[in-house]
């Protein structure tokens, strides 16, 4: 589609063409004065001879082609590639062999929906892939007129909470291809509790019973440093005012979650921040991540006097969801039931800025500007 | 003097021409140019002894007094020419082209006036100056000799152009000064119809007059092609044009002002030449004084 402009009111600064052609008219009517003796045998031409005539033209016509950049300049003009060829997106799992079946446009850009919208011929991208996002940015990266057919699979990953709301009307077929393998996020386990004791038999009698609550069929084995247990569904809680020895923080880095009495010094982590904080605003439980895994710390000693909660009915569910990472959000979706929708957009297309070679062709044009301006004013003194 | 009004290359081409009235009778005297009185001069020449038939007026008598004898005073015979330059200095003499601004109309006629009485000095004869200048005409008395070519050069060189010429009344004093048989060389544009009638006067009562024309190239081709503020430099009068719209109707209207100028100056028996600024000096001193004028 070639140039646009992204501020076209910007464009009546064009007005601003009135002042060269005024100027060059004025001076016009500043006529050159010459003494003249032989007056009287001159008479005014009979019919006034008042055309419009401006003077220097090549002057003329450079000011008001740097004018009318400057104006064009002030409206940001953008240069977009003309890709008129429809583009068909098709979702990673569709096969090659329904593509073939189907009736698309001689001319299209077939491409894949994964991120950098390979095209058809290389090989399929892994799925899933952030479907709505990508159909968002191929909408805003196409040229407007550009039609867009998504070939889906029955039923995707990576959609959103709602209908994609793009600026086009989208040629949406689903296609009866099986979908990718579908594995959903499990429901996580509550872990088993692995108690490095402390001094402190209040603390650690507090988090067994924790870990009855999460699983009933607890029980809370010691650390053994030679056989270390899975990060997966195991949890360390240690209240040993001892520093954790490295053993331990490598079984963290490895993916564990490490959980350290107030009593344990902060061990080097890259932040702290608060993971739980009480009613009062108070921090209850501070997370800071180390390698793959996590360590917490509790704020306070684990007694009722000090931390109030502890009696609280649902304070080991609350504390087990400040330490595992919030479950993802379902993102299937069934393709029939995901059409996009058209809506009005005031989104602006991308395109190349075409400010810097513009504005480096008015420093041109203005340097020439000066030199022939110098050169008829030199050539009027002479 | 701080430059030679003369250039050397146009004294050196003056050879040749000659001053001479066309109005002198061929019968008087035996001299260059013919004679209206009888010998009694200003300046002294020498005595003889008188003859019968002398006036008595000009025995000298204290020589009487002396020797007892009557010796007679004889003068050197005045010349009978004299030449009058009058010389217009009103502000159009100011005029120069636009190719050569440092030359004026009243430059050239310091040098044509310069040229001509270098030929009347060159043949003995008076010259004297008139300069008729706003103020009133002023002149330099007509006499002969190197000096007064000294003091013409220096009244040339400080004059200047303004304003406009003196009226009829001022202009009568050249009446007096201009005598009956002079010969009287007008150097000026000739724009101003009263100059014009001021010669036929003068020559309608016996004075030999000549007609030197000054116009400036600008004049003679209207080179003026774009807008231009046209002033006139005596009545500040402005007219406003394109140069190329006012140059057909004026070019017409000037020939036709200068066909009818030398018609009047032929009607009254002017001699007439005509010096274009960018044209050689000489030429209108070879037409009005070289071989062809004598026929």
């Amino acid at each position: 589609m070639g140039l646009s402009l992204l501020l076209p009111a910007a464009l009546a600064a064009l007005a601003a063409l009135a002042l060269p052609l005024a100027i060059h008219l004025a001076r016009r009517t500043t006529l050159r004065e010459v003494d003249f003796a032989a007056l009287r045998w001159l008479r005014p031409a009979s019919h006034p001879q008042r055309r419009l005539r401006f003077e220097r033209w090549p002057l003329l016509l450079l000011r008001l082609a740097l004018l009318a950049l400057l104006a064009l300049w002030l409206a940001q003009p953008v240069w977009r590639a003309t890709r008129e060829r429809p583009v068909v997106a098709v979702m990673p799992g569709v096969h090659a062999a329904t593509i073939a079946r189907l009736e698309l446009p001689g001319n299209a850009d077939l491409r894949w929906l994964a991120d950098g919208f390979p095209a058809l011929e290389s090989p399929m991208p892994a799925s899933p892939q952030p479907i709505t996002s990508l159909l968002r940015q191929l909408d805003a990266e196409l040229a407007p007129a550009t039609a867009l057919t998504v070939l889906a699979t029955a039923a995707f990953d990576g959609a959103d909470a709602q209908r994609p709301q793009l600026s086009r009307e989208v040629d949406w077929r689903v296609m009866d291809d099986p979908p990718p393998a579908h594995s959903p996020p499990a429901a996580a386990a509550a872990p088993v509790l692995v108690l490095q004791a402390g001094t402190d038999p209040g603390a650690s009698a507090v988090l067994r019973a924790v870990a009855r609550a999460w699983r009933a069929d607890a029980d809370t084995p010691r650390f053994d440093a030679s056989h270390p247990p899975d990060p997966a569904d195991h949890l360390l809680a240690w209240l040993d005012p001892a520093a954790p020895p490295t053993v331990v923080l490598d079984w963290v880095r490895a993916g564990g979650v490490l959980l350290l009495d107030a009593s344990v010094a902060k061990p080097a982590a890259d932040a702290w921040r608060p993971a739980w904080s009480d009613a009062e605003g108070r921090s209850l439980l501070e997370l800071a991540a180390l390698g793959r895994g996590r360590m917490a710390r509790f704020s306070r000693p684990l007694h009722a006097e000090r931390m109030p909660e502890l009696f609280e009915a649902d304070f080991p569910r609350a504390l087990l969801a400040a330490l595992q990472p919030a479950a993802p959000a379902p993102t299937r979706a069934v393709a029939s039931q995901y059409r996009p929708r058209q809506v009005a957009t005031t989104h602006i297309p991308p395109g190349r800025e075409l400010r810097p070679w513009l504005g480096l062709l008015i420093a041109l044009l203005f340097a020439l500007e000066r030199l022939v301006a110098a050169r008829g004013w030199q050539r009027s003194a002479a | 003097m701080d430059r030679a009004l003369l250039p050397p290359q146009l004294r050196s081409q003056l050879k040749g021409l000659r001053l001479r009235p066309r109005l002198a009778p061929g019968n008087r005297g035996v001299g260059l140019h013919p004679s209206r009185n009888r010998g009694a001069g200003l300046e002294f020449s020498q005595y003889r002894a008188y003859e019968p038939g002398d006036d008595l007026r000009q025995v000298d008598w204290k020589l009487y007094a002396r020797s007892d004898r009557f010796f007679v005073r004889e003068a050197e015979r005045e010349s009978p020419l004299t030449l009058w330059l009058l010389i217009d200095a009103s502000a159009s003499m100011r005029q120069a082209d636009p190719a050569r601004p440092d030359w004026q109309r009243l430059d050239a006629a310091r040098v044509l006036a310069a040229a001509i009485a270098e030929l009347a000095l060159a043949q003995g004869d008076r010259f004297g100056l008139i300069e008729l200048r706003e103020t009133g005409p002023q002149h330099l008395p007509a006499s002969t000799g190197v000096r007064q070519r000294d003091r013409l050069w220096l009244r040339l060189q400080a004059l200047r152009a303004e304003g406009e010429l003196p009226g009829d009344a001022q202009l009568e004093p050249i009446w007096g000064r201009v005598q009956r048989g002079d010969l009287a060389v007008i150097l000026s544009d000739g724009f101003d119809p009263r100059l014009i009638a001021l010669a036929e006067r003068l020559a309608a009562a016996g004075r030999e007059l000549i007609f030197l024309q000054l116009l400036t190239a600008a004049e003679r081709d209207f080179p003026f092609h774009s807008g231009h503020r046209f002033r006139d430099p005596e009545t500040g009068a402005e007219i406003r044009g394109d140069g190329r719209a006012l140059r057909a109707g004026y070019l017409e209207r000037f020939g036709q002002m200068l066909a009818a100028l030398d018609a009047r100056l032929d009607a009254a028996g002017i001699a007439r030449a005509r010096h274009v600024l960018d044209e050689p000096l000489l030429q209108p001193l070879r037409q009005l004084f070289g071989h062809a004028a004598w026929a």
